[in-house]
């Protein structure tokens, strides 16, 4: 369905004043002067817009954006290869160290990490979607472990401390995203939750006629 | 008088891949099992090396496929329910095949023997024995079979929300917490939502802990510690066999009422039990860290205390409910509704030695002997694999009329036997101390390992007629015919 135009202005103003709240160099300065800010506040962040831009596009722009990009896989792919060098402890070192750099994180992020994923997440379908959480919960709770049990400092822009603190954040986080998303589950759709509170009967079974629910009452002999 | 069964659907031919696939991997591992037992009986000479290689490959593989031998029941039922993806069924089965194929290559070409439990730092510790490319190929296979099973599950998981509304509607919240208004889910799609909600969590974790693995074995630098290792992969591990049962009990709650002619419902007790389960089933494991001193206590006090608990719910709901389901209902016996029956004695008889192992005083003396496994082959071979064989049976037989010949009949009679003997000789072994997981035992241990040798045989001998009975009838398992043989005094 396209998402009306009014809105998606709207939406399009959002992610153009949180980008350039996110560019402003006191800004830049406070998220990238620790760790936990630059990798798991400002970089999220940044994805995250390039995400709803390309998930908020209009339907026909986006199918069409996602067929001449080769589909929901070629983007997913894409975007792994992306976040893949922004995981690299070497590339935060960069984008703290040269403005190069760090422009470079303000293009790539929203762009080649967000955009697509954004532009695949309905093709994805449940189970795509269920996919990319799981894999980024149990992603997460892996690299958290990488940076506790790091022996030097993966950074030379940060501190053993603050490194290990951003690996318990990693935790942390992928166990709130694994809770709501199960909590989703259990909240289910919109029908599952008004059946639940007695406003539309229970989903029917597929094939009634053969379940055992539905066998006729026995008698005893 | 009692009324006649709905038709019947025959077997995906997919659900048929997996239950071929299951009959020959369980009956090799069978014999894998069997060849340790006659090494340890001082039968045969493999020597150690080999001992520990079947053993890992034992391990791995029993647990692997009776997941998949799980996986196809739950399947089969389930998308009689729901839509389920076949595309990624296939998927499964493809992924699993793949995760097997480096398992095996870890194992008999690369020597890779440190158990299916992979604990930290056992494989990065090898002293020479393996490389660490084969303990890397068998980490990475179970994460490609752990990939596969993710993926059905989040399929099972889509459908459900699909066709129920949502988890809390498929583990019977609105019937359990408000009014009971007789519209609860079957206990097939209650089952599945259980299975698929613990399995979620567990195979999250499991990848976790196996990448963690996977870069400790090239930089040993990055350490882990060695306590949230075991439980991560115990919390996996133990989680992962727990669901298999509980999807492989789905044929009994939709095979069993098709014999009597007697419906089985999701009443509010049914579903109070499975939802206890939900959560026990994943506070269950600390069971097996009792001797894990500096583990936090809570921990420990938890495992001991839910694993009292956890014996109580589904078993007692599913195999009262299943005596009340035959008792005076006239049934026929056959092959599959005797297999399905006897699952509820193994089940019910295989949780005992447990619970008396989970009790903290026992477990420091009993927990690294044989008693261990006599609680979990007991488990699995009376109760998880009965009901994979029952469901083969049933759903290969060509009518409901077919009898059973001999060769059935006395196979049923050998598992039986068999499983028992060779259950309780472990059991006993236990008892008088006999160490587990030793390649070698001393001479007064072998006349234990001589009679649960001959057992085991007497296993193999039943798998094999089970199994060949199976492939032999396996054109049947796609058809829709009716298979359960109508009870005393029911109309035909």
């Amino acid at each position: 369905m396209t998402a009306p135009p009014l809105r998606n202005r709207r939406l399009w103003l959002a992610v153009a004043a949180v980008f350039a709240l996110l560019a402003l160099p006191p800004a830049r300065a406070w998220l990238e002067a620790t760790m936990t800010r630059h990798m798991l506040v400002q970089m999220p962040l940044l994805v995250g817009l390039g995400f709803a831009l390309g998930h908020r596009l209009p339907a026909r722009l986006r199918n069409r954006l996602l067929a001449r990009a080769g589909g929901p896989l070629a983007c997913l792919t894409a975007a792994s290869f992306a976040a893949t060098y922004w995981m690299l402890p070497r590339a935060l070192d960069a984008a703290a160290a040269s403005a190069a750099a760090d422009a470079a994180k303000f293009v790539t992020l929203p762009l080649l990490i967000g955009l697509p994923t954004g532009l695949a997440w309905r093709a994805l379908g449940v189970i795509g979607r269920g996919f990319v959480w799981t894999n980024l919960v149990s992603m997460l709770l892996f690299a958290g472990w990488l940076y506790i049990a790091a022996p030097v400092r993966v950074c030379n822009s940060y501190l053993l401390d603050d490194q290990a603190q951003a690996g318990w954040w990693m935790i942390r986080i992928a166990a709130f995203i694994f809770a709501a998303w199960f909590a989703a589950l259990f909240a289910g759709r919109r029908r599952g939750m008004m059946a639940m509170r007695g406003r539309r009967p229970a989903a029917p079974p597929r094939r009634a006629g053969l379940l055992p629910a539905a066998m006729p009452p026995f008698r005893m002999q | 008088m009692a009324t006649p069964p709905p038709p019947e659907r025959g077997a995906h031919a997919g659900v048929v891949a997996y239950l071929a696939t299951s009959a020959g991997v369980l009956l090799l591992m069978m014999v894998f099992g069997l060849l340790m037992r006659a090494e340890q009986a001082r039968f045969v000479s493999l020597g150690a090396q080999w001992f520990y290689q079947l053993m890992t490959l034992h391990g791995a593989g029993m647990v692997g496929i009776a997941g998949i031998a799980g996986a196809a029941i739950m399947w089969h039922f389930l998308n009689q329910y729901v839509a389920l993806s076949v595309r990624i069924l296939y998927a499964n089965l493809a992924l699993f095949v793949a995760g097997v194929g480096l398992v095996l290559g870890a194992v008999l070409v690369g020597g890779f023997h440190g158990g299916w439990t992979f604990l930290y730092p056992l494989p990065s510790h090898s002293l020479g024995l393996w490389s660490d490319g084969a303990a890397a190929a068998f980490l990475a296979g179970m994460l490609v079979i752990g990939t596969g099973f993710l993926l059905l599950q989040l399929d099972v998981a889509r459908a459900i929300v699909a066709g129920y509304g949502s988890f809390a509607r498929a583990l019977g919240w609105p019937q359990l917490f408000g009014r009971d208004d007789g519209r609860a889910p079957p206990p097939t799609v209650v089952a599945s939502a259980m299975v698929t909600v613990v399995n979620l969590i567990a195979l999250v974790v499991g990848a976790s802990i196996l990448a963690m693995m996977l870069v400790n074995l090239y930089f040993p630098e990055f350490r882990i510690d060695p306590m949230l290792a075991k439980a991560m992969i115990y919390f996996f591990g133990h989680v992962f066999i727990n669901a298999t049962i509980y999807m492989a009990v789905i044929a009994v709650y939709e095979i069993l009422p098709r014999y009597t002619r007697r419906p089985w419902k999701a009443n509010r007790v049914f579903l109070a039990s499975w939802n206890c389960s939900t959560l026990m089933v994943m506070f269950i494991f600390p069971h097996h860290l009792l001797m894990d001193f500096a583990f936090p206590k809570w921990m420990l006090v938890m495992g001991h205390i839910i694993g009292y608990l956890n014996t109580v719910p589904i078993l007692v709901v599913t195999g009262y409910g299943a005596l009340t389901l035959v008792y005076r209902s006239g049934i026929a016996w056959d092959t599959g509704s005797r297999l399905l029956f006897l699952s509820m004695f193994g089940w019910a008889a295989g949780a005992m030695p447990a619970f008396i192992d989970g009790t903290i005083r026992v477990n420091y003396v009993m927990h690294n002997t044989l008693w261990v496994p006599g609680h979990f082959h007991t488990y699995l071979l009376l109760g998880m694999v009965a009901m994979a064989f029952g469901f083969m049976y049933y759903i290969a037989k060509p009518s409901a009329k077919t009898a059973d010949g001999l060769a059935d009949r006395a196979a049923f009679w050998a598992y039986v036997a068999g499983s028992l003997g060779f259950a309780l000789a472990f059991l006993y072994a236990g008892k008088e101390s006999v160490a587990r997981r030793y390649a070698e035992h001393l001479p007064e241990w072998v006349p234990y390992d001589r009679i649960g040798t001959a057992f085991a045989v007497l296993i193999v001998a039943a798998a094999l007629v089970f199994a060949v009975r199976f492939l032999a009838r396996l054109a049947h398992a796609r058809g829709d015919q009716a298979r359960a043989g109508a009870p005393q005094g029911a109309a035909a």
